[in-house]
């Protein structure tokens, strides 16, 4: 049925839908009163019902009452029933729960994870990636629009790792939660890499789990910014061109850093034809990111630089490097083979890189 | 009768916080004590503590001793904490200014208490929320720490010797109970 409001006696009050349809004044009501006790990250909630959580649990073989994480400081527990009712909360279909207990095995298996970063200053967000045949099985997005919106696996398995932040582990905005300003889409941010048009091994791959297998890669990002140059056919100027934006002082505070690059199709594909391997693209730009102790010193990052070379930089020309291994600059290929942009992602801390299969139910 | 809202929080109370956090006994006087600084390793924070131990062994000639923190987003392992409880009278932490770690200080403030060693834990008054949140978690609502004015880090040395002197007072009080009865 089109509705057409610009004629007709409907126009005031809208098109009734079908008869059929659920009760909007109550299902209102249940989102209001999920709003009222502080369940909620701004957004409106599905509230979920003991048959809508049993749904959830069929999905898995692990019990109800399993800890799928905690955060000691706090001295909160995440379990598999607590993270399938945030998780229907959040929007999630019942069959996208194995996906979320791996997101949330894989990012709970970080460092920076289980420290501070759900409370930090940084407000960093994570990032999910997924890799296998869950992809298409559960209509991830694969190709364009890789971080956007439109796509209900994409946008809500991150929002179920955000929801089980907040209300299994009690971190709430201006309490625990103490982001200065946090990072845009901070629990949005789910990419299904583009495989069948990436010519390199699956991202999933580098972190242990074998291509073909559905597994679950995650980690924090403080912010990404893109590199779009669609204008030259050589690849050096191109990796030139990622070597600039990593480079970037702002955001070192250490002195090393750690960025995962989401390169799009056109640009993987570019240093594929030129022979480049994911490790050749991460080798030529661990040598090549860094600065002089002259231009650390000019930038204002002098306190930051300094511990780590020994304190014997100062106004120098020596060249100190801000990537020291391929562990802190992983490659993931997403997006759509329309034109050239790229994204350089900031890591929060750093990034094992570890894969977590996707469980499947015996 | 409908199907309830199933609620998301589950255990809404904090293991953490199984019992109340009694709060250390607190000698008469600094006099002589052993006053261990824990310092986070947030920029300026030695030097704050540095300077805050400083004036106390001048004003009181107390021993000090000085450990970082093994991790300044998370509170101390057992096991540091049982070192921390056996080498010292009293502790003084910092600095806490930043989302975990003035979460972080406020905890350690509160096992050392219950371990009954007394704490002065300083944070930068943009944390107030958070350390207060930390402190009712772990079964201590209201804990009493001392606060200076945010930012420290980027502070010159001149003005971080300011502040240490002038949160001093506070930590003294914090630490210290006139009525308990002692030779102070």
């Amino acid at each position: 049925m089109t509705a057409d409001v610009t004629e007709g006696a409907a126009a005031d009050d809208g098109v009734p839908a079908a008869p059929e349809a659920p009760d909007p004044d109550e299902a209102q009501r249940a989102i209001e009163y999920c709003y009222d006790q502080g369940w909620s990250d701004g957004l409106p909630l599905v509230p979920v019902s003991k048959p809508l959580l049993e749904a959830f649990l069929a999905t898995t073989d692990k019990d109800p009452d399993e800890i799928i994480g905690s955060l000691e400081q706090v001295g909160r527990d995440v379990t598999v029933r607590t993270a399938a009712i945030n998780a229907g909360m959040a929007g999630c279909k019942p069959e996208y729960f194995p996906v979320v207990l791996a997101a949330f095995d894989a990012l709970m298996r970080e460092r920076a994870a289980r420290g501070g970063g759900f409370q930090s200053t940084s407000g960093p967000a994570p990032l999910v990636v997924v890799n296998g045949p869950i992809r298409k099985e559960l209509g991830f997005n694969t190709a364009g629009g890789a971080f956007g919106p439109g796509f209900r696996p994409n946008m809500t398995i991150p929002r179920a790792i955000g929801l089980m932040v907040r209300n299994a582990l009690g971190i709430h905005p201006h309490v625990l939660e103490q982001a200065t300003q946090g990072v845009p889409g901070r629990w949005n941010i789910c990419i299904a890499e583009n495989e069948e048009e990436s010519p390199w091994e699956p991202f999933a791959e580098n972190g242990g789990v074998p291509g073909g297998v559905s597994a679950v890669s995650a980690t924090l990002t403080r912010t990404m910014e893109f590199v779009d140059n669609r204008h030259t056919p050589n690849p050096e100027d191109v990796l030139r061109d990622f070597q600039d934006t990593i480079g970037r002082i702002g955001s070192l505070i250490f002195p090393q850093t750690s960025v995962a690059l989401v390169l799009c199709p056109e640009h993987a594909q570019m240093f594929a034809a030129a022979g480049l391997s994911k490790a050749d693209v991460q080798n030529w730009l661990i040598e090549r990111c860094g600065r002089t102790g002259r231009e650390f010193t000019s930038m204002g990052k002098a306190n930051v630089a300094r511990p780590g070379f020994n304190g014997e930089y100062e106004g120098d020309e020596a060249f100190h490097r801000i990537l020291s291994s391929p562990r802190q600059i992983p490659v993931i290929v997403a997006g759509a083979k329309n034109a050239a942009i790229s994204m350089v992602v900031r890591i929060f801390g750093e990034w094992s890189g570890t894969a977590v299969p996707v469980g499947e139910k015996k | 009768m409908p199907n309830a809202i199933l609620d998301p929080t589950g255990s809404v109370t904090s293991k953490a916080a199984a019992t109340a956090a009694p709060r250390a006994h607190r000698p008469a006087s600094l006099k002589g004590a052993r006053v261990g600084l824990l310092i986070n390793t947030k920029q300026n924070a030695r030097p704050f503590l540095d300077e805050v131990g400083r004036l106390l062994e001048e004003k009181y000639d107390v021993t000090l001793t000085k450990r970082t923190k093994v991790n300044y987003a998370v509170p101390e392992p057992e096991a540091v904490i049982k070192e921390l409880v056996a080498d010292n009278d009293v502790i003084i932490t910092g600095v806490g200014d930043c989302g975990s770690c003035s979460a972080a200080a406020a905890a350690d403030g509160v096992v050392l208490e219950s371990a009954g060693v007394p704490v002065a834990a300083i944070i930068t008054d943009s944390f107030i929320p958070t350390a207060d949140a930390m402190a009712a978690l772990r079964g201590a609502p209201g804990y009493k720490y001392a606060t200076t004015a945010h930012p420290v880090a980027v502070l010159t040395e001149d003005k971080v010797k300011e502040r240490a002197a002038q949160v001093l007072d506070d930590v003294v009080a914090l630490l210290t109970d006139p009525q308990t009865a002692g030779d102070a």
